[in-house]
């Protein structure tokens, strides 16, 4: 028990530290701004109480904020993305439903199961996010496309991780 | 009493997920005004801490570019120098009392967190209040364009970039003397748009764009950019592209320049509105 919660405070300080240092120096032509913290709430263990789940989010989203400068916007996708993560898991379960004590990883449930589920919640965090961040509705489909070329980055780099992710 | 409790407890995920929604909303609404909250204050006191120490890495990589660019300036400031000089020596020029007529302060500061790669970017500064920065202040690279201070604690500054979609600047084309509006339109950090110039002036490629002296924050002819491109929009303007001088994704010494008549110049004009 302990030794997981280490292991997930390493996995997130990682994921923030990367964030904050690299990724948010990260300008393609305007268009792609990686977000790779939301790995977090992905890589949490499937039988989470929801409350628990609900807080993580939002505090992770408040870290990111606090470092960025920017009002809230982070705290309010990531919590949305954390609120939606049990509907996306429960429509895109496998056929034998999720082991309580298996997290969710590539290698227990693979790769294309693992690529529908880090995508749509990747999705659902950008576009909240990136429509908080502009909080306007002209040039819709410029922010669009942001979004859609900022969540396939975003989520190359969580299937590389994954991929590489030790134990 | 038992259908509420009944109902707290299948919808409690839905009922913290919408109180901490709220919590963000709250601040995303009220908290664009920089450094509003108390909270946001005493945290973001240890986050600078964090950014002072990588901004005193990143200066360190960068000592050499840093080394070249203050050279040149040292030699424009010599050269100015020079012909400050020579006038003096002159002794028919009228003296300038440069005490009581003194219009503009300059500041240096070093920006120690600056981001170019979102929508409303925002730079901070290593000084503030007491080292005489107030809100409203122009903040310049070397007579270019940089930003505008929104809001000072003691000792830092937050600047709103002119890569800030809501950012907005008097503007005029230095040759024919029109002016207009420019903002930044979030695409690419080397370019903004500089709109309200009517299609009936002949513009051409690679004039200088500069600012105007009308909202009182940058001084008269601070430098902006080149024109890049020329487009007619639908209405009777031109949308013209302006490549800026200032390359925003290594902003590193800064001049804050504080106008000292604004008041004077705003109460006036306060008069006949």
């Amino acid at each position: 028990m302990i030794n997981s919660i280490l292991k997930y405070a390493l996995i997130a300080a990682i994921l923030i530290l990367l964030q904050i240092l690299l990724f948010n120096n990260i300008q393609f032509s305007g268009y792609i701004n990686p977000y790779v913290y939301i790995m977090i709430i992905l890589l949490l263990p499937s039988v989470i109480p929801s409350w628990l789940l609900l807080l993580i989010s939002f505090f992770t989203g408040l870290i990111i904020d606090l470092f960025m400068g920017s009002p809230g916007m982070h705290a309010s996708a990531t919590l949305l993305a954390g609120f939606s993560r049990p509907y996306v898991l429960s429509v895109i379960a496998p056929r034998d439903g999720y082991e309580p004590g298996v997290e969710l990883s590539m290698q227990t449930y693979g790769f294309r199961w693992f690529l529908v589920y880090a995508s749509v919640i990747v999705f659902i965090h950008h576009l909240a996010l990136f429509y908080l961040e502009v909080f306007r509705f002209t040039g819709f489909f410029r922010t669009l496309l942001r979004v859609v070329l900022s969540s396939a980055f975003t989520t190359a780099f969580i299937l590389l991780a994954e991929r590489y992710r030790k134990r | 009493m038992r259908n509420l409790l009944n109902f707290l407890v299948k919808y409690n995920n839905l009922i913290i997920f919408l109180f901490l929604q709220g919590i963000a909303f709250y601040w995303l609404t009220t908290g664009n005004n920089y450094h509003n909250s108390v909270m946001v204050k005493s945290i973001q006191s240890v986050t600078r801490g964090v950014e002072q120490r990588i901004s005193n890495l990143r200066a360190y990589l960068n000592l050499r570019e840093i080394n070249s660019d203050l050279a040149a300036e040292n030699e424009a400031l010599k050269n100015t120098i020079e012909k400050l000089a020579k006038k003096e020596n002159h002794r028919l020029t009228p003296v300038s009392d440069s005490i009581s007529r003194q219009q503009y302060t300059v500041t240096i500061a070093e920006v120690i967190n600056n981001s170019v790669n979102r929508q409303k970017n925002y730079f901070t500064l290593n000084k503030g209040r007491r080292q005489g920065l107030a809100p409203d202040m122009a903040v310049t690279v070397s007579d270019k364009v940089a930003g505008v201070i929104a809001g000072c604690s003691e000792n830092y500054s937050v600047a709103i970039s002119l890569l800030n979609i809501d950012f907005r600047v008097s503007a005029r084309i230095k040759t024919s003397g029109y002016f207009g509006s420019l903002n930044w339109n979030g695409y690419n950090p080397q370019y903004a748009v500089l709109n309200e110039i009517p299609q009936h002036i002949s513009i051409s490629v690679g004039d200088t764009v500069e600012t105007t002296s009308y909202s009182a924050i940058f001084p008269e002819g601070t430098l902006i950019g080149t024109i890049s491109d020329v487009k007619k929009s639908g209405s009777d303007f031109y949308k013209i592209e302006v490549e800026l001088f200032t390359d925003f994704r290594k902003l590193r010494y800064v001049n804050v320049i504080g106008n000292l008549q604004k008041p004077e110049q705003q109460s006036l004009e306060k008069q006949f509105q």
